[in-house]
């Protein structure tokens, strides 16, 4: 498959922070490419780094093939949304989508065109005329997509996106994106930092302090970073002597007895071999969580 | 290049949105012509009158004539320093970089020179906008109390209005450029608000400065533009006293209240100030080309 966005041996330092610490990679058409790191992580930078926003140290990035250095060439591609909201708050919706819409060269039918069909799928009638600054976090956030979407790009740059959406309006804003990257294969680049929405992406790349310390589509990364784990309701006590014994790691309390395997195989044969032991049991894949926070060195084992 | 018109159309009509949503820059860029009018009336229109009956003496002119004559002075004054506070007074390139609309035009395909030239042009038509209105304050107000300015003079202040104010637009976008928040515009926009009425002779006739300001002052080009705005104003009321009195009275009168100037020793002619005027312009659209094109690169 092509590549549409292509980056070999990024470099980006502020100083002595190494934002942006050689990394590599590629985001293939029709990919929706999850780019997930703690706070701080180097994500954001990249992204400027792709659109003009930042000048790199060192390294490549090419956009449909062309060079980065000649961005104007690569801009009509690319729709974005930034972290942060920045758009004109004194001016309505309409205004503001329709001011940027024609730094694309859209004709006044197709801007008109395009509007309708996101004011239609991101609901957005009611907030049309009113002025930016009087709109609440949320709305805000959906004419930030609108307005990275408004020219038809065929590559849509996410950072953060869905942050502070409640859950009606984040699935709205997926329906939207899932269905543009149905019919048009627009290509999403995404960072976030729930890990439901990573789940849904095709590829992963984790970075870390501006370094890439994991790749892979999701199931390769949970089988090879999560841990499952087994969760015994009731069970004979025999079985902790046999978990001391064998050095599993465990954790207990009032309610349920909760067991870790590197992979589901290893919880599996744990189960055969002490049926008789156990009564009643819950066998819990690993999830995104997992993957992330085991790759970052944090652990979860709490929160579960 | 048609579709860079395009946009740069729709970047201006942004920016004159933009700028009259925003009240407070509004106002305060009309804080300067407010204390002239607020001087005038209160003390230097009398001033003006008892330095006008010193040159007289003895002659009698039409009270009407005073009154043409000093109205005249004050709107010279309010247009020569409206024409560059109110165009210093809209950081429209500040205002973007404060609320990061910059960064959205950067990831947009607009070309760094078209959003250049909007801010000016925007910044050049909200100027023109407000002044507009000034001067038409002040065509009323002459009409009451005394009318004499002729077609060509009025073309004349109408040009030298745009010249200004462009002049003040490039000034202001070069400073601009380096600016990144909200309190350089306001402390620049205070100070040259206070500060520009003084230099450039809108309180008080530049010949009555000392002899060292007004070496100074004529290597402003802002001097000029007052300087023409007298011309404009003053032309006709002048014309009308030479009627009643001796040539070199009017003569004495135009040198005191600036209606005629010399470059160290040289009378300078209408013709020369305007070059003077578009020289400079030239000079600063210059400037602020290289100085965009620097920001450009430094990311
Ligand atoms: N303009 C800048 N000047 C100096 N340092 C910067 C600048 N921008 C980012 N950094 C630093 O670079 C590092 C990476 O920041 P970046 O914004 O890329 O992180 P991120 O992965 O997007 O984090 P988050 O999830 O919080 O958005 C951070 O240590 C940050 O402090
Ligand atoms: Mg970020």
């Amino acid at each position: 498959m092509e590549n549409v966005i292509e980056i070999k041996n990024l470099k980006k330092y502020f100083g002595t922070v190494k934002a942006v610490d050689d990394i590599s990679l590629n985001v293939k058409k029709g990919q929706l490419f999850a780019f997930l790191g703690l706070n701080g992580a180097g994500k954001s930078t990249t992204i400027n780094i792709l659109v003009g926003i930042l000048e790199k140290d060192s390294g490549e990035c090419l956009i449909n093939n062309k060079s980065i250095e000649n961005i104007n060439a690569i801009l009509p591609e690319i729709g974005i949304v930034f972290q942060s909201s920045i758009l004109d708050k004194n001016l309505s919706v309409y205004e503001n989508l329709k001011y940027r819409a024609m730094m694309y060269d859209l004709t006044n039918e197709q801007f008109e065109k395009n509007l309708t069909f996101f004011v239609e799928n991101l609901e957005m009638k009611d907030i049309l005329t009113k002025p930016l600054d009087k709109l609440s976090g949320g709305q805000k956030r959906k004419v930030d997509i609108a307005r990275a979407l408004i020219h038809k790009p065929s590559i849509l740059i996410l950072d953060e996106p869905t942050t502070g959406l409640d859950p009606k309006t984040r699935s709205l804003v997926w329906q939207l994106v899932n269905n543009l990257r149905k019919k048009e294969n627009l290509s999403v680049l995404l960072t976030t930092h729930y890990m439901e929405e990573a789940v849904e992406s095709d590829f992963v790349v984790i970075m870390d302090n501006g370094k890439i310390v994991a790749t892979g589509t999701p199931n390769q990364l949970k089988n090879k970073y999560a841990n499952d784990y087994v969760k015994l309701f009731n069970y004979d006590k025999k079985i902790l002597k046999i978990l001391e014994k064998e050095k599993i790691t465990f954790q207990k309390n009032k309610e349920f007895l909760l067991i870790e395997f590197k992979n589901t195989m290893l919880a599996k044969n744990f189960v055969v071999e002490n049926k008789h032991l156990i009564f009643d049991l819950e066998i819990l894949k690993g999830k995104m969580d997992d993957v992330f926070l085991n790759v970052t060195g944090k652990n979860l084992k709490e929160n579960l | 290049m048609k579709s860079e018109l395009k946009k740069m159309k729709y970047l201006i009509s942004r920016n004159i949105k933009l700028y009259f949503k925003d009240k407070f820059t509004f106002f305060v860029s009309l804080i300067t012509p407010f204390i002239l009018f607020i001087l005038f009336v209160t003390f230097l229109k009398t001033t003006y009158e008892n330095n006008l009956e010193a040159i007289i003496q003895n002659y009698s002119v039409n009270k009407k004539i005073i009154n043409a004559f000093t109205g005249g002075w004050l709107f010279s004054s309010v247009l020569s320093t409206s024409c560059i506070t109110v165009a210093f007074c809209s950081g429209m390139m500040v205002l973007d970089k404060i609320t990061k609309a910059n960064i959205d035009f950067c990831v947009s395909p607009v070309k760094n020179s078209t959003l250049q030239i909007s801010y000016v042009v925007a910044n050049l038509i909200t100027t023109l906008i407000v002044c507009s209105i000034l001067f038409f304050i002040g065509l009323l107000y002459l009409t009451f109390i005394g009318f004499y300015l002729s077609f060509s003079d009025i073309i004349l202040i109408v040009f030298n209005m745009i010249l200004t104010s462009l002049l003040g637009c490039l000034i202001a976008n070069i400073i601009w450029t380096f600016a990144s928040s909200q309190g350089v515009v306001s402390s620049v926009c205070t100070l040259i608000s206070a500060m520009y009425g003084f230099i450039c002779g809108a309180y008080m006739p530049i010949n009555t400065m000392g002899e060292t300001i007004k070496n100074v002052t004529v290597f402003f080009p802002g001097t000029y533009a007052t300087l023409l705005f007298r011309k404009g104003f003053l032309n006709g009321t002048l014309n009308e006293m030479g009627k009643t009195l001796p040539n070199e009275m009017v003569e004495e009168i135009a040198k005191s209240f600036d209606c005629s100037f010399k470059f160290f020793g040289n009378s300078v002619s209408t013709a020369t100030m305007f070059l003077v005027l578009i020289g400079s312009i030239t000079i600063f659209f210059i400037i602020l080309f290289l100085v965009s094109k620097l920001k450009r690169k430094s990311k």
